[in-house]
């Protein structure tokens, strides 16, 4: 009874071609694979949502929004460790996690959030497609349904490994961005005021910006992500250091990157008024791409919009899956997992359908990381009650001065959230 | 959605070792407690009364014995209730439990005898440590998360009969009290069925032998699948229910990251039994993706001659014959008869699948023919292996040979297998077709997080 399975001993690599080499290289590329799922977690943040929250707050504010991202940085720092640290110790996802330690009635709440929390995002996926495809003149009535159809068909019957790839390469494009700041020449010197010096705008533009932005960037499906992928590859506590500097240079990576969204913008929109269209924001990749800003753009918000839209209700399904657990993970089989495969194509087909009604596209996009940012600190203290246990993670727990960082982080994001929904309220 | 108790497929080969006697008497105990059944989710937070019917505090957890389940005792007795009578948590005697009823506990006397819990020996907390955890139910070989758990008086006792693993109870559960006590019976698996997994406070901290057994019964391949399914604390659980020839045989079988994750997990001591009841070229694999030190204090830690035996094998490249090749080698001098090389192979069955053939060597050690045990087979118990021994020659490669070469070999000579030899003609190992396809076929860099989506 044996080796029917040594063919699987090169599958833990990701992206690397690998054929038996010597014990050295081998080394290598397990490195390579444990640097991973912090990096792709973070960059997944920058999705549909994430690029136009970016640009709007460039447009609208100008630099003014930096020292938010500072702020989010240092809190996208802490909870994505959190994560990681729970997937590695633990070798369990976050849902399952919930499930065992809390009680059910709460678990189940928590879940529902995250499911709410994500089919907003599914709708902002679809509608960064749909504005992409506009911007290369095809309908929406055309390209949301197509989408739809083809991501679902990937991830169901055919081979989303590979898609995942390509929507991952098309995303790139926004790398673009950094070169694009510069060239475009923005006032470096207000923005490195802003980026640093503690500020805040008294109004509720201001504000609601705020909260969406925290909502792009610390999302939750990105912490139910990241734990999964780190419990899923396998990474140990012995491992779990290089895990760390991995998860915590992908954060750090995806801000930049965010930063130079909103300096790219700030710099070539300077209408200082909410964005209305894809097109606008596109203006911020003019100095790389003349007059091919537009396409550019399109390309990247297709990527980055088609790969989150299969992640993200990807990973919810998993987590809900995971803590029911009806669905035995031992079955690799995805027609035996029907409520996986249920709640994936309701996802889908719901988020397509919401993105087809007409209205603003970009408004849809940034409503959708509002109510993410509301449903965040939620998520995040179930989160932090668990890094904090002892029962769950022995001596990883957070220790004093992490808890404080931690509490006092979750406290800021629950209080920008928490007057988000009262100036909501107020102003209605 | 279909199971029930005894429906599963599998149940008939597990069954058929055990006997049909075993099989009858256990398909009535389930009828008889189907009438019975209490839900312990339904019970948790409801009165618990005395024999007046005063409410003497609310129910809080069940606590299980473990350790009493033997042979004879599939299913753990209640060894007591936690209630909380005020703010304090508080241990109660099973004996003084008059009746257990849908959503309710009546108490045999007036008189409390109250006292602080204090987990003994095998003791389980269920609500605390089983519902709503994982288990693994041995006869679908996977790994379940309990939704409810079903308790039935059995033999003048209350004991744990079932796991419920439906959806339903879980909205059961989620819904008023009038839902919740009420059992939902359409997807209870027998607690027979069911291996406990999990850290002390989980499994009581002792070994199950009734259940252990039937997951002996299982593949290699599907335990290999629920070590690989299950987190850090559940795996480990798992292998030391197991015994040591058993588990290797399953890690054989996992996926090269998995058990480079089990081995570094492992206590050096259990690590190294292990590798020494493995295949020689699957331990030889698993140590070469570990790091130096890892692979040092491993070595280190097993007996001398099967750390040398490992020690020589890594010695070799991966992409070279030496380097695939397994030392398993059922060797025979010329002048043995068939009916004494049978014997030895029998007793080295354990190793069938790497033992496609049987060396024979001359008195110098050197290879005369690979015979394959269909020549055994058709040959006479009493002839002797020179009469066996001739053309056509066995084909053989060195050590230092390519793999790509070997492949080359193989195809020429439509053989499954091929025996290594030394400069000198010394049998050194043997390499199967498939150990070389492993090597030669790379896996496309699959990026694999979401197991459910694999394609």
């Amino acid at each position: 009874m044996s080796r029917r399975h040594a063919a699987e001993t090169e599958r833990a690599q990701p992206g690397v071609a690998v054929h038996p080499g010597s014990p050295r290289r081998r080394r290598l590329f397990v490195v390579l694979a444990i640097l991973g799922p912090g990096l792709i977690a973070a960059n997944a943040g920058n999705d549909a949502g994430g690029i136009v929250t970016y640009a709007s707050a460039g447009a609208q504010f100008g630099y003014r929004t930096l020292f938010v991202m500072l702020v989010v940085t240092v809190g996208l720092v802490v909870v994505q460790e959190m994560c990681a640290r729970l997937g590695a110790y633990t070798g369990q996802g976050l849902g399952a996690l919930i499930r065992e330690q809390f009680s059910l009635r709460t678990a189940a709440f928590a879940l529902v959030l995250l499911m709410i929390a994500n089919t907003g995002l599914v709708v902002s996926e679809f509608a960064g497609i749909a504005a992409a495809m506009e911007l290369l003149h095809v309908s929406r009535y055309i390209s949301v349904p197509v989408a739809a159809l083809t991501i679902w068909a990937l991830v169901v019957l055919g081979n989303y490994r590979y898609a995942e790839r390509i929507f991952l390469v098309l995303g790139l494009v926004f790398i673009t961005y950094p070169i694009s700041a510069i060239l475009a020449g923005p006032h470096w010197g207000s923005a490195a005021t802003d980026l640093v010096i503690p500020h805040f705008l008294a109004n509720r533009d201001f504000l609601l910006l705020g909260v969406a932005l925290i909502g792009t960037t610390i999302t939750p499906y990105m912490q139910f992500y990241i734990a999964a992928a780190v419990a899923d590859r396998g990474v140990s506590p012995a491992d779990y250091p290089d895990t760390r500097i991995d998860t915590i240079s992908g954060a750090i990576f995806a801000d930049l990157i965010s930063i130079f969204i909103i300096v790219a913008t700030a710099a070539a929109v300077t209408t200082r008024a909410p964005l209305n269209s894809a097109a606008q924001a596109a203006n911020a990749l003019r100095p790389v791409a003349g007059r091919f800003a537009e396409q550019l753009f399109a390309i990247g918000l297709l990527g980055a919009s088609a790969l989150a839209a299969a992640v993200v209700p990807l990973s919810t399904s998993y987590a809900i899956a995971e803590a029911i657990g009806t669905e035995s993970s031992v079955s690799r089989r995805f027609s035996e997992a029907r409520l996986f495969l249920g709640l994936f194509t309701f996802e889908i087909v719901l988020g397509a359908g919401v993105a087809l009604v007409p209205g603003s596209l970009i408004r849809l996009l940034i409503n959708a990381q509002i109510l993410n940012g509301i449903i965040t600190p939620v998520l995040l203290c179930f989160i932090l009650t668990l890094a904090n246990r002892k029962s769950v993670l022995g001596d990883a727990a957070n220790g004093p001065v992490f808890r404080a960082v931690a509490t006092v982080t979750v406290a800021i994001v629950a209080i920008m959230a928490a007057a988000a929904v009262v100036t909501e309220i107020a102003g209605l | 959605m279909s199971e029930k108790t005894y429906a599963h497929p599998r149940w008939g080969r597990l069954w058929s070792l055990r006997g049909r006697e075993a099989r009858s008497e256990r398909a009535l105990t389930a009828r008889s407690v189907r009438e019975a059944l209490v839900s312990l989710a339904g019970l948790v937070g409801r009165p618990v009364r005395n024999q007046a019917g005063q409410e003497v505090g609310r129910f809080l957890d069940i606590v299980v014995n473990f350790a009493s389940i033997g042979e004879a005792e599939l299913y753990p007795p209640v060894t007591g209730l936690i209630i909380r009578v005020g703010r304090r948590r508080l241990w109660l005697q099973a004996a003084q439990i008059a009746e257990m009823t849908h959503g309710e506990v009546r108490l045999a006397s007036a008189r409390l005898d109250l006292q602080e819990f204090e987990r003994r020996p095998g003791e389980v907390e269920l609500a605390g440590s089983v519902l709503d955890h994982e288990l693994i139910d041995v006869d679908g070989h996977r790994v379940i998360r309990a939704s409810d758990l079903v308790l039935a008086p059995l033999r003048d006792e209350i004991r744990l009969v079932g796991v419920d693993v439906s959806v339903t109870s879980l909205l059961r559960r989620l819904g008023p009290a009038r839902f919740r006590i009420r059992p939902t019976p359409d997807r209870v698996i027998d607690w027979a069925a069911i291996q406990p997994i999990g850290d002390e406070g989980r499994v009581g901290g002792v070994r199950l032998r009734q259940p252990a057994k039937a997951l002996e019964a299982l593949r290699p391949a599907e335990l290999a699948g629920l070590l690989e399914s299950l987190g850090r604390g559940e795996r480990q659980s798992l292998l030391d229910a197991l015994d040591r020839s058993t588990a290797a045989d399953a890690v054989e079988e996992m996926g090269a990251e998995h058990v480079q994750r089990l081995l570094r997990d492992a206590s050096s001591e259990l690590a190294a039994e292990l590798l020494t009841e493995m295949e020689p070229d699957e331990a030889v694999d698993a140590l070469r993706d570990l790091s130096s030190e890892e692979r040092e204090r491993l070595l280190a830690a097993m007996a001398p001659n099967a750390s040398a035996r490992l020690a020589r094998l890594l010695g070799y490249d991966e992409d070279r014959a030496g380097g695939v090749m397994t030392s398993t080698l059922l060797t025979c001098k010329e002048h043995e008869t068939v009916a004494e090389v049978t014997g030895r192979l029998r007793k080295l069955s354990e190793h069938a699948v790497d033992l496609p053939g049987i060396v024979v060597i001359d008195h110098e050690g050197r290879l005369l023919d690979d015979l394959t045990a269909l020549e055994l087979l058709l040959a006479e118990p009493s002839t002797s292996l020179s009469e066996l021994v001739g053309p056509p020659w066995p084909v053989t490669v060195t050590p230092d040979t390519l793999v790509s070469e070997v492949a080359v070999q193989l195809i020429e000579n439509r053989s499954a297998s091929l025996v290594v030899v030394d400069d000198g003609g010394v049998p050194l190992g043997r390499i199967l077709a498939d150990d070389v396809l492993d090597a030669l076929v790379s896996e496309k860099g699959h990026f694999q997080l979401f197991r459910l989506a694999r394609p």
